[in-house]
C-alpha cells in the first residue's frame, strides 16, 4: 500500500522494469531466449503470441514464481531476483492468472480477503467493514454489479475473473499483470473493464496485459508486443499497424490461419442433432452435420461446446431430444458405446483427459483400437505394433522409438498421439476439443493438416475451439454457442470474427 | 531397453528379488533347518495362499481400487464350502460353493465402486466387515470340520510338490499372460493410469472395473478352500488379516497404489518375500509381536521409499 506512494516520488522517467537478456530453459527444452524488455511507469504494454510462444513464463518469471536461467530482472532501479511470489507481491507487482483461483465455497467478500479479513473487537471477522471495502473494491474495477455477499463459486467464470482482478488491483501494486483477462468477459464488463485500465494508467501502474483479442489489444495498449518461439520477435505501436502484421508476427507465416477451399462435403446427414439438451449446461440445440464436413463450434468459456460433444460421445447423459448418426438412433451411454457407433473423440485438456501418462507411445495409440484385431480377446503384439507404427508415422510423429513414455515427448506430438488413437478406432464421427490447446505452432500447422487430411478421407469432424482464427482456419461451417443455447449457425461466407463474438455473446445481451 | 544395472535397480522387481534372497541366504547360514525339504514346502504353502490371493488384488490395485474384503472373503467362502460339503456330500457342490462366494462377494464389491459410485476404499471396508459377520453368522462362530477335494488342494502333493504351490505357478502363469496380452489386462492398466482418458477413449470402465472386483473375489474364494483344507477346518475367523500380507505382497513387487503400474511375476516375489520372513520369525524364535511391528513396517518403508524416488522425480 505504501508502495504505491512512494512510487511518484521516484524517477519518473526511469523504466519501472527492465528485463535484461532473459533466457530460460527446462532441462533441454528452451523456453525463453534472450528477452529483453523494458517498461515505463504508466505504460501499457500488450503481450501477444501464440499458445507455447513463452508469455506465460516470461511473465511467471517478473512476478517471481520461476527463476531466469539467464539475464536479469530489473524493477524499480534495482535487480531483483524474487524468491517467491509473495516477495513479488511486496514489491509491488501483481499477477492475475488465467487459471482462476477463486474460492468457491466462499463468498465474494471471503475471496478478496482471504488471508488478511478485518476484524472487529472481539478477534472475529468484522463482516459489516469486509462488506463495504469489497463494494469499493469491486466498484474500481468497473464491476459493482457484483454482490459481495454471493458465493464465489456461483459466479460466472468472467465474474469470477473480475473478482480476481478486484483483490489484485486493491493491494495498490506498481505493475499488474493480467493473463487473458477478458476471455470469458460480456462486451459490457469488457468496456468497464478497460475504462479501469485507462485511469490505472494515469496513476501511473504499468500493465502488462496477455490477451488473444487482437482488437482490444490495438485499442487499449501503448505498445504491442509478440512473442514466438520464446524470443520478442517484434515491438509496435498500435497506430499505423494491422491486424494482418501482428497475426503474421505471431505465427511467422501468414498462411497458418488461412482457409484452403475444399470440395464440398456430400449432402448426406452423418449427424442429425434435434433439440439436444442435457440437465443444466445445454438446451435445445439441432443441428444436421453433414458427412465429410468439418462443422464448427465456437463459443465463450461455459458456453457448452465441451458439453455438447460430451453428449454425443456418451460422456454426459442428455435429458432431452434425440441424435441419429448416418440415419441411426444414435444414444450412447459411455463412451465405449460410442466408439462402438463410429464416434471418436480428442478431449479437450491433453494431460487430463488426454494421455495415459504411465504408457508408452504405442500403448496410446493402440488404446481405442484393442478389441479391433485378434477376436477382441487376445491382443496381437504385432498386429497393434504394426498398424500403431503406420499411423504415427502419417501423423509425422517425432520420437526415438514407439514404446518410449509418452510424457517425454512434446506437447504437440503427445496430441498427435491422441489424434492417432482416435483415427486408429475407425471412427466415422470425429470430435475434437480444442484441438490445439497448448501446443506449438509447428505442431499446430501440422494437426491442421491432419484434420483436413482425415476431412478428405471422408470422416466427419466436428471441431470445438475457443479460438476465432482456428475455426475460421478450418471449418466449413460453425455453429455459436451462447449460454448453451444455439445462438446461430455461420456459413463460411460469413464468417467474420465480429459477427461470431457478437453472436457468442447473443445470450448475455438478451439478459442485461 | 539395455540391460542397465541402474535401471535394473530402479526396477521394484529386481530390488525386493534381491531382499529375498539376502533373507534366504541369511537364514540358511543362520539355521540348519531351514533348507530342508519340510520347511520349504510349509514356507511354499504359506506363500501360495497369499501369492493367489495377491494376483486378484494386484489387477484391482493397477485399475486404480482396493479391495480391504479379501481376509473376510477367504472365511466367508470356506464357511460356504465347508457347511456345502456337510450337507451334500458332494465335493464338486462343495467346491463351486465356495468359489460362488468369493465370486459373490467380489461382484457386490464391484456394483458398489461402479453403480452406486462408492470409493473402492469404503465399499470394501463394508464387505469386510458384512462377509466377516455373516460366516460368524453361518455357523454360529463354531469352525466347521471339511475334508475330501479341498483337503487335497490345501494339503496334497504331486510329485512330491504341494498342490497349492502348483497352482500358484500356473496362476501366475495365466494372469501374467491376460494382464499383459488380453484386451481387457490392457484396459485394466489403462483405467488405472487415468481414468478419466481411459473412458473418453472407449473403454468400457464400469466393466473393467467390475471385472476385477470379481476377479479378486474368486481368487479369495479359492484362497479360502485351499486354507481351510489345510486346516482340514473351515474357522468363521480364517484370514483374518490376511488383507494387510496380500496388499504388502502386492506393494512389495511393485505395484503403485495410485495405479496404472505393477506386475504380476513381482506380486509372486513380493509373497514369497512375505512367507520368507513369516518364517524367518518362527526359525529365529523372535516373539510374534515383533513380526506383527514388522510387516507394517516394510510397507510404509517399500512405499516410502517409492514416494521419496519418484517425489525427486516429479519436483518443478
Amino acid at each position: 500500500m505504501v508502495a504505491g506512494i512512494s512510487m511518484a516520488a521516484s524517477n519518473p522517467s526511469a523504466p519501472l522494469l527492465r528485463l535484461e537478456e532473459i533466457g530460460k530453459s527446462f532441462g533441454a527444452t528452451k523456453v525463453l531466449e534472450a528477452v529483453t524488455l523494458s517498461v515505463a511507469p504508466g505504460e501499457v504494454i500488450g503481450l501477444l503470441g501464440e499458445n507455447g510462444a513463452g508469455k506465460s513464463t516470461m511473465m511467471n518469471i517478473v512476478a517471481g514464481a520461476l527463476e531466469p536461467s539467464a539475464g536479469r530482472v530489473v524493477f524499480a532501479d534495482a535487480p531483483r531476483r524474487f524468491a517467491s511470489i509473495s516477495e513479488g507481491i511486496e514489491a509491488g507487482i501483481a499477477f492475475v492468472h488465467q487459471e482462476l483461483s477463486v474460492v468457491g465455497s466462499l463468498s465474494v467478500a471471503e475471496n478478496l480477503f482471504l488471508g488478511r479479513m478485518p476484524r472487529n473487537r472481539l478477534g472475529l471477522v468484522d463482516f459489516a467493514a469486509m462488506r463495504s471495502a469489497s463494494k469499493a473494491m469491486l466498484a474500481a474495477v468497473g464491476a459493482s454489479d457484483i454482490d459481495p455477499g454471493r458465493l464465489a463459486g456461483s459466479l460466472r467464470t468472467g465474474e469470477q475473473q473480475l473478482v480476481e482482478i478486484a483483490r489484485a488491483a486493491a493491494r495498490n501494486p506498481r505493475l499488474l499483470i493480467l493473463d487473458e483477462p477478458t476471455s470469458s468477459l460480456t462486451p459490457h464488463e469488457v468496456s468497464t473493464f478497460l475504462d479501469y485500465v485507462r485511469k490505472a494508467r494515469l496513476a501511473g501502474i504499468s500493465i502488462i496485459f496477455i490477451t488473444h483479442r487482437l482488437e482490444e489489444a490495438m485499442m487499449i495498449c501503448d505498445r504491442l508486443l509478440v512473442l514466438r518461439n520464446g524470443a520478442i520477435v517484434s515491438d509496435r505501436r498500435p497506430a499505423g499497424t494491422t491486424k494482418e502484421q501482428i497475426i503474421a508476427d505471431m505465427t511467422g507465416k501468414a498462411s497458418l490461419f488461412a482457409y484452403s477451399p475444399r470440395t464440398n462435403p456430400s449432402d448426406k446427414v452423418a449427424l442429425r442433432v434435434r433439440n439436444l439438451a442435457d440437465r443444466d449446461h445445454v438446451s435445445g440445440i439441432s443441428l444436421d452435420i453433414r458427412q465429410g464436413e468439418i462443422f464448427g463450434l465456437f463459443g465463450l468459456v461455459g458456453a457448452g461446446r465441451t458439453e455438447l460433444l460430451e453428449i454425443i460421445v456418451g460422456a454426459r447423459t442428455m435429458s432431452r431430444g434425440n441424435m441419429e448418426l448416418f440415419g441411426r438412433n444414435h444414444a450412447p451411454r459411455t463412451p465405449a458405446q460410442a466408439l462402438q457407433a463410429g464416434v471418436a473423440l480428442v478431449p479437450e485438456g491433453r494431460k487430463t483427459a488426454g494421455i495415459l501418462p504411465q504408457h508408452s507411445v504405442r500403448r496410446n495409440a493402440s488404446a481405442s483400437s484393442l478389441r479391433k484385431s485378434g477376436g477382441g480377446v487376445m491382443v496381437s503384439p504385432r498386429g497393434e505394433a504394426e498398424r500403431t507404427a503406420a499411423e504415427l508415422k502419417a501423423l509425422a510423429v517425432r520420437m526415438r522409438d514407439d514404446r518410449q513414455p509418452i510424457t517425454t515427448l512434446s506437447g504437440g506430438n503427445q496430441q498427435k498421439v491422441v489424434f492417432a488413437r482416435a483415427l486408429l478406432s475407425g471412427s466415422r464421427l470425429l470430435l475434437l476439443d480444442e484441438p490445439t490447446h497448448g501446443v506449438d505452432i509447428g505442431a499446430k500447422s501440422e494437426i491442421y493438416e491432419i484434420i483436413r487430411r482425415a476431412a478428405e478421407n471422408g470422416l466427419t469432424v466436428i471441431v470445438a475451439s475457443s479460438e476465432l482464427p482456428e475455426i475460421i482456419a478450418l471449418c466449413d461451417r460453425v455453429a455459436v454457442l451462447s449460454k448453451g443455447r444455439l445462438a446461430d449457425i455461420v456459413e463460411r461466407d460469413d464468417m467474420q470474427e465480429a459477427h461470431l463474438l457478437r453472436l457468442a455473446f447473443s445470450e448475455y445481451e438478451k439478459q442485461q | 531397453m539395455t540391460f542397465d544395472l541402474k535401471t535394473l535397480l530402479r526396477q521394484r522387481e529386481i530390488s525386493v528379488l534381491l531382499m529375498l534372497l539376502a533373507v534366504a541366504i541369511y537364514l540358511a547360514f543362520a539355521t540348519d533347518y531351514f533348507l530342508s525339504q519340510r520347511n520349504l514346502m510349509n514356507v511354499g504353502r504359506q506363500a501360495s495362499v497369499v501369492a493367489i490371493v495377491a494376483l486378484g488384488q494386484a489387477l484391482v490395485i493397477i485399475a486404480r481400487g482396493i479391495d480391504l474384503s479379501v481376509g473376510s472373503v477367504i472365511g466367508l467362502s470356506a464357511v460356504c464350502s465347508a457347511l456345502v460339503m456337510q450337507a451334500t456330500g458332494s465335493d464338486a457342490l462343495a467346491l463351486t460353493a465356495g468359489l460362488a462366494a468369493g465370486l459373490g462377494a467380489g461382484l457386490l464389491n464391484g456394483a458398489m465402486v461402479t453403480r452406486l459410485h462408492i470409493n473402492p476404499f469404503i465399499a470394501t471396508l463394508g464387505m469386510l466387515s458384512v462377509a466377516r459377520g455373516i460366516a460368524l453368522l453361518l455357523t454360529g462362530g463354531i469352525p466347521v470340520p471339511y475334508s475330501g477335494w479341498a483337503e487335497w488342494l490345501g494339503a496334497g502333493r504331486v510329485s512330491g510338490i504341494p498342490v497349492s504351490v502348483v497352482m500358484m505357478f500356473a496362476l501366475v502363469v495365466i494372469v501374467h499372460i491376460a494382464a499383459s496380452r488380453s484386451v481387457t489386462g490392457r484396459e485394466v492398466y489403462a483405467v488405472g493410469d487415468n481414468p478419466k482418458a481411459a473412458r473418453l477413449a472407449g473403454i468400457d470402465i464400469a466393466r473393467t472395473r467390475m471385472v476385477v472386483f470379481a476377479f479378486s473375489g474368486l481368487l479369495a474364494g479359492l484362497g479360502g478352500i485351499i486354507l481351510a483344507g489345510n486346516l482340514a477346518s473351515a474357522d468363521p475367523n480364517l484370514g483374518m488379516g490376511y488383507e494387510l500380507d496380500v496388499i504388502a505382497a502386492v506393494i512389495l513387487g511393485g505395484t503403485a497404489l495410485s495405479g496404472g503400474r505393477g506386475s504380476i511375476i513381482g506380486v509372486l516375489i513380493g509373497a514369497m518375500l512375505m512367507a520368507l520372513l513369516n518364517n524367518a520369525f518362527v526359525l529365529l524364535s523372535i516373539s510374534a509381536y515383533w513380526q506383527v511391528v514388522t510387516k507394517g513396517l516394510i510397507i510404509i518403508l517399500a512405499v516410502g521409499i517409492d514416494g521419496l524416488r519418484r517425489g525427486a522425480e516429479t519436483d518443478d
